[in-house]
């Protein structure tokens, strides 16, 4: 067993993993440490409840009213985005 | 698009706003909870953000600026909230862990007030309670990290704190999320490992 597959995964590698970025190497040491397998599905419980999260926006016309108080500078030619 | 902006191009101010308006709106609101409230929060982040844009360093990534103000206006608010009804001796930057815990239900107590009709159906579920009840500081990071994406450098920059302070702030985030979660899981079976 190489280093690299006894370590504890890390709290930036549990996250990786629940993204599914975790290197080859690291991620065989979920299938060695019961431990660090329960934190990653735990983990990705969580990412998978935060992922979910509805999208919000503001009132119709936020633009408009934030316009409305903005000094716009003195201008000349065409916006293109 | 920035640029455009600088030059004074209002259809480029306007595309900014449309750009900015959801992901800032949210994370307001999520912040204070509170739909009109959040509303005024961005719009002033948004006036202030655009009537400096005069002066904004194009190294810095204006998404990582228009977030930092609207970030400090909430915890602003949220921490004279609690001003108002609460003592708040030493709380916002508590470390050891008996003030955070004080901190936490001081400054928590904003989270769990009774929300409007349309609040309470918006951010009633479990997920969007158990953030609420988070310290302003901890529910910015996880709102950055998990809903906008940022990288932990990014969230430093933005909240103007050390990376150091960014990870601990996520791994105990993260930890009272599972917590709050926990109760209510039975039902998910445990996924399986890739
Ligand atoms: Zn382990």
């Amino acid at each position: 067993m190489s280093d690299l597959t006894m370590q504890h995964l890390t709290t930036e590698e549990l996250e990786l993993w629940a993204q599914g970025l975790l290197g080859a190497a690291r991620t065989m040491h979920l299938t060695e440490c019961t431990l660090c397998f329960a934190e990653a599905q735990q983990e990705r419980r969580l990412h998978l409840t935060l992922s979910q999260l509805p999208l919000f926006a503001p009132r119709a016309g936020f633009a408009d009213r934030v316009m409305a108080q903005v000094k716009v500078p003195k201008t000349s030619g065409e916006f293109r985005a | 698009m920035v640029a455009w902006a600088k030059e004074g191009h209002e259809a480029a101010f306007r595309e900014l706003i449309r750009r900015y308006e959801r992901p800032v709106f949210a994370l307001v609101y999520r912040m204070v909870r509170d739909r009109a409230l959040a509303e005024d929060l961005s719009q002033e982040t948004f006036i202030k953000v655009l009537n400096a844009l005069a002066s904004y360093n194009p190294d810095y990534k204006f998404s990582s600026w228009i977030f930092k103000i609207a970030n400090n206006a909430a915890i602003d608010h949220i921490r004279k909230k609690d001003l108002d009804t609460l003592s708040l001796d030493g709380a916002p930057d508590a470390d050891t862990p008996d003030a955070i815990k004080a901190t936490q239900l001081q400054i928590g107590t904003g989270g769990e007030s009774p929300l409007d009709e349309v609040a309470s159906k918006e951010l009633g579920s479990a997920i969007e309670r158990a953030i609420s009840k988070l310290r302003p500081e901890y529910r910015a990071c996880i709102l950055l990290r998990f809903v906008e994406g940022y990288s932990y450098e990014e969230i430093a920059d933005v909240m103007e704190i050390p990376l150091g302070t960014v990870k601990t702030y996520i791994h105990r985030a993260r930890n009272e999320l599972r917590e709050h979660l926990a109760d209510r899981r039975p039902e998910t079976p445990p996924a399986k490992a890739p």
